[in-house]
């Protein structure tokens, strides 16, 4: 479509039904959260929506403009939706971070599109990658110059080291469903559009940005793991588990890019996304439910709470363990595919980076385990003040089954995502 | 029971169990205790049938499995069977299993919920089972790490609340909270390395998981070199955490004393066979040329492991933890017989680790009832259990005999087998360093003898303290010697006839020395 600007493939229509699955949890999420303040409704949902729709049509997009349209459409309603608690300081200083930064990386991505507009004179990416090929400019300073630039740019929207600071904050001031929509769709769509650019323009960039990107990922894993082990605050530790699982996610691309077998590392980052998808909603939904009995910032204060909300229990015990990557449920098989599309060519940064990811699969669960271990094991609290709506409302509870019921099955029945190995090849191939 | 169904219904009959329990309400107890019971029942029932249809002419051929896809897109498939090596440790599970929840029915720690506690066995039985009919290595990955999780609940739930300090932490902390973690994060550890030996297998290996395909391609000499060599060792550290062996066992001591008497007993009993079948299933026959070139390691590692558990267990004041080392020691023995490579070390170790299994469940059972009976594990405190406890008393004196390896009872024939074995190794090993090993474990039988005697002499004997004498205490009550007698019984039936478990594994054990050592 559009001169080949605009694809609808099978690759794209899977990413736009997660996007669109995504958005939907989140308005469940949202319902119960918007209507119990003093918020602008209809703008917040205004606001979700402009941003899916920047997502689907980052999925689609082979051109520059397009893409830099939809990762902008993507990410600017979030600005105002993280400063959304007017009255929270916390909520102010973590929208205005994100907005600063969020200007920065969008200069850094315009620059490096002009770069590349401006040696090759083309939009689309196809083209581009042509001329670069021919020219023999695919591995020239200036190529890679707009690489890291680019990378650089989606590096902020997808919280990789260095570009992680804001994310903290920013998850824990912005409202609960605002942080798990972040945490989820926008990183899901900066990495998306990573995938697309790396793959569809500098797949011949040599083995120099796949090594940036190795070692990124390596050091996104450990700062995200080793900062998320001291936190006491649910949504921190959340927002540094984020990180850790964004270099997870990253790996496989890294590691393409040096060993340029994509096919099986857009399989395995994409399996990754939309697993991490449904186990993180899960996670931001377990400290929602938990909140409502105990309004803490501090999750030591939940000791024994599994007892009073037994399926916030359960919920907490299935979606954490599935982030440390436990089999039976889906998160092993995420980490899984990212381990084999490592080990895939038995080249050396492939194998490195496993290493790294087993280590840090282990210092991963210390954490993850840690919010099961206080609602299940501590004995209560008694100086902590409880409240009195225990009642779990039904969107959430839609919301935690749906999780629930896709963390597991792709724990236990992998074989759905069989599909999804065909649809990148045939992304990759066309 | 063609195409695999009843080795289907033996894995995932607990788990559908567990799954309709969640849905019971807590209040009806009795119900759930029931549900659980009469599942587990069916379960060892169908796993008894299946033993039955089971071919003991062609022992060492993969039986009554069946092959389904599973995950396409890797080339993982549904892959099951038994063969002699799988049979006796799949009956061991779902027998011990039965006999754990008979034991549960009265004798639940706070916080009581028999609800959470049943479901947690069913599951962890699950995966139990699966790991010892599973034939394919991705299959075989999820059910060995299924059972993390429960039995990371149980410790973590239902353990030991008592306070302490652990060096390297600021704060005290709970036992149970401590040993749980420890426990998941070492065998996490072990077993994420494995997984990367086990996809290390898959791309040198025609993209296959399939075990049996692996151990066709490995005695065929596919895999060499350095690659071999990393594999070889990542599945070492995997397995050999879960054994566990020496210097890799620091969880064990604390998991087991910390444990509820069940999850003591299941850790045990099957558990720890988990990591000592994965040697002789998957580690040797796939990687035949690294497993010699690492048995010499192994068996000094075993040696190291068997006196270093007995001394530990000389060093011991608290009853369970003496247990637990010993548990060191005895898995010791098993390791040391499957490093000699031949077909005596490995049926030793077959029938050590049946015969741990048996006596030290039992031995677990029986401590953690005196513990909760004296609400004291210290044996400085115990004293004279035969006046105050006489049928306790009487099956920890036996077991605590089998234990130290009577000849007539079932653990005698493990130590003396695998001493046989390191005695005579595979031909071209290095003879030196087995029979040093040899040396090592046959003082490793003294100390056994010397430290579970004198446990008795603290414990047993003797007149009762003071502090006992008022108090009203209960001996073992009705459930307890429903779950305990099978286990003596099973103990001098597998003494007197080992042929109970060599006709099973005989076959086999020779089928995959032969294939993979040629001998």
């Amino acid at each position: 479509m559009f001169e080949g600007s605009y694809v609808i493939d099978k690759f794209s229509l899977i990413l736009k039904g997660l996007f669109i699955l995504v958005t939907y949890l989140t308005f469940l999420l949202s319902v119960n959260f918007v209507e119990s303040d003093e918020y602008y409704q209809g703008e917040y949902y205004f606001l979700l929506l402009s941003s899916l729709l920047g997502a689907l049509v980052v999925t689609s997009s082979r051109d520059l403009l397009t893409m830099f349209i939809g990762i902008e459409l993507a990410s600017t309603p979030m600005f105002l939706l993280s400063g959304w608690k007017k009255g929270d300081q916390k909520s102010n200083e973590g929208s205005i971070k994100f907005f600063l930064l969020g200007v920065l990386s969008a200069s850094l991505i315009l620059y490096g599109f002009s770069l590349l507009y401006g040696v090759t004179g083309k939009l689309v990416f196809s083209d581009i990658a042509n001329i670069l090929i021919q020219q023999d400019l695919a591995q020239s300073p200036v190529a890679l110059l707009s690489a890291i630039l680019i990378l650089a740019g989606i590096g902020f929207k997808i919280s990789i080291v260095p570009f992680h600071s804001w994310a903290p904050d920013t998850y824990e001031g912005a409202p609960l469903p605002v942080t798990a929509y972040l945490s989820v769709s926008s990183k899901a769509t900066g990495f998306v559009a990573l995938i697309i650019l790396m793959s569809k323009i500098f797949f011949e960039s040599g083995d120099g940005l796949g090594i940036i990107l190795v070692f990124i990922s390596g050091i996104t894993m450990f700062v995200g793991n080793l900062s998320a082990l001291q936190q006491t605050n649910p949504v921190r530790l959340l927002a540094y588990s984020s990180i850790a699982q964004a270099g997870f996610i990253l790996a496989p691309i890294a590691v393409a890019n040096i060993t340029n077998n994509f096919e099986d590392g857009v399989y395995a980052s994409v399996t990754y996304l939309i697993i991490y998808a449904f186990m993180n909603i899960g996670a931001f939904l377990v400290i929602n439910l938990l909140q409502r009995n105990i309004d803490s910032e501090n999750m030591y204060d939940w000791g024994g709470l599994a007892k009073e909300t037994p399926l916030a229990g359960i919920f907490a015990v299935i979606f954490f363990f599935s982030l440390a990557g436990i089999p039976p449920l889906g998160g092993w098989f995420a980490k899984f595919v990212v381990f084999r599309s490592l080990l895939s060519t038995g080249e050396i940064f492939g194998l490195s980076l496993a290493i790294v990811g087993a280590i840090n699969a282990v210092i991963g669960l210390v954490y993850y385990s840690r919010i099961s271990k206080i609602i299940w094991m501590d004995s209560p609290k008694e100086d902590v003040q409880k409240t009195e709506n225990s009642i779990i409302p039904s969107p959430l509870k839609v919301v935690g089954f749906v999780s629930l019921i896709l963390t597991i099955v792709s724990g236990i029945f992998p074989g759905i995502f069989s599909n999804l190995g065909e649809a990148s090849s045939i992304f990759f191939n066309s | 029971m063609e195409s695999g169904l009843g080795l289907t219904i033996v894995v995932f009959l607990p788990l559908v169990s567990a799954i309709f329990i969640f849905l019971i309400p807590k209040k009806q107890e009795m119900l759930i205790k029931l549900v659980t019971l009469g599942s587990a029942l069916l379960t060892f029932g169908v796993s008894l049938i299946v033993a039955l249809q089971f071919d003991f002419n062609n022992a060492g051929d993969l039986q009554l499995g069946t092959k389904v896809s599973w995950i396409s897109s890797i080339n993982s498939n549904y892959e099951i069977g038994i063969d002699g090596i799988s049979l006796p440790l799949l009956l061991l599970s779902t027998f011990i299993s039965v006999l754990a929840i008979i034991y549960s029915f009265e004798h639940l720690p706070e916080p009581k919920n028999a609800k959470g506690m049943m479901s947690l066995i069913l599951i962890l039985e699950t995966g139990m089972n699966g790991t010892f009919v599973a034939l394919d290595l991705i299959l075989f990955f999820v059910f060995f790490e299924l059972v993390l999780l429960p039995m990371y609940f149980m410790i973590g739930i239902w353990g030991d609340k008592t306070v302490r300090s652990v060096s390297g932490l600021k704060n005290d902390i709970e036992t149970r909270l401590y040993a749980s973690i420890k426990f998941f994060v070492f065998t996490l550890f072990g077993s994420a390395f494995m997984l990367l030996g086990f996809l290390g297998l898959y791309f040198r290996g025609n993209r296959t998981f399939s075990i049996p395909e692996l151990i066709e391609l490995g005695s065929s000499g596919a895999f060499t070199g350095t690659f071999a060599s990393l594999v070889f060792a990542v599945l070492f550290l995997g397995f050999a955490v879960k054994v566990p062996m020496w210097p890799l066992h620091t969880w064990l001591p604390d998991a087991h004393t910390a444990a509820p008497t069940v999850g003591s007993v299941l850790l045990a009993a099957i558990l720890l066979k988990l990591g000592s079948y994965g040697f002789v299933r998957i580690a040797l026959p796939i990687l035949p040329e690294q497993a010699v070139a690492w048995a010499p390691a192994i068996a000094v590692l075993s040696a190291i492991g068997i006196i270093y558990g007995s001394l530990a267990c000389l060093a011991q004041t608290d009853l369970k933890r003496l247990i637990a080392f010993s548990s060191v020691g005895h898995m010791g023995f098993v390791m040391l017989g499957i490093s000699s490579l031949t077909s005596i070390g490995i049926n030793a170790a077959m029938i050590g680790m049946v015969a741990h299994g048996i006596i030290t469940g039992l031995l677990f059972f029986v401590s953690g009832s005196m513990a909760h009976t004296y609400h004291t594990r210290d044996m400085g405190r115990l004293g004279g259990n035969m006046k105050l406890l006489p049928k306790t008393g009487a099956i920890l004196a036996f077991t605590a005999m089998a234990s130290l390896g009577l000849p007539g009872l079932a653990g005698f024939w493990g130590e003396f087998m695998a001493l046989l074995g390191a005695y005579n190794p595979l031909p071209g090993l290095n003879i030196t360093i087995f029979r040093s090993s040899m040396v090592a474990g046959a003082i490793g039988t003294v100390l056994t003898a010397g430290y579970l005697l004198w446990m008795l002499q603290r414990v047993n004997l003797g007149e009762p303290k003071e502090e006992w004498l008022d108090k009203e205490l209960h001996d073992a009550d009705n459930y307890e010697l429903v779950a305990w007698i099978p286990l003596v019984i099973l103990t001098v039936l597998i003494g007197v006839f080992p042929k109970l478990i060599f006709g099973a594994t005989n076959d086999a054990v020779i089928a995959l020395v032969s294939k993979a050592f040629g001998g």
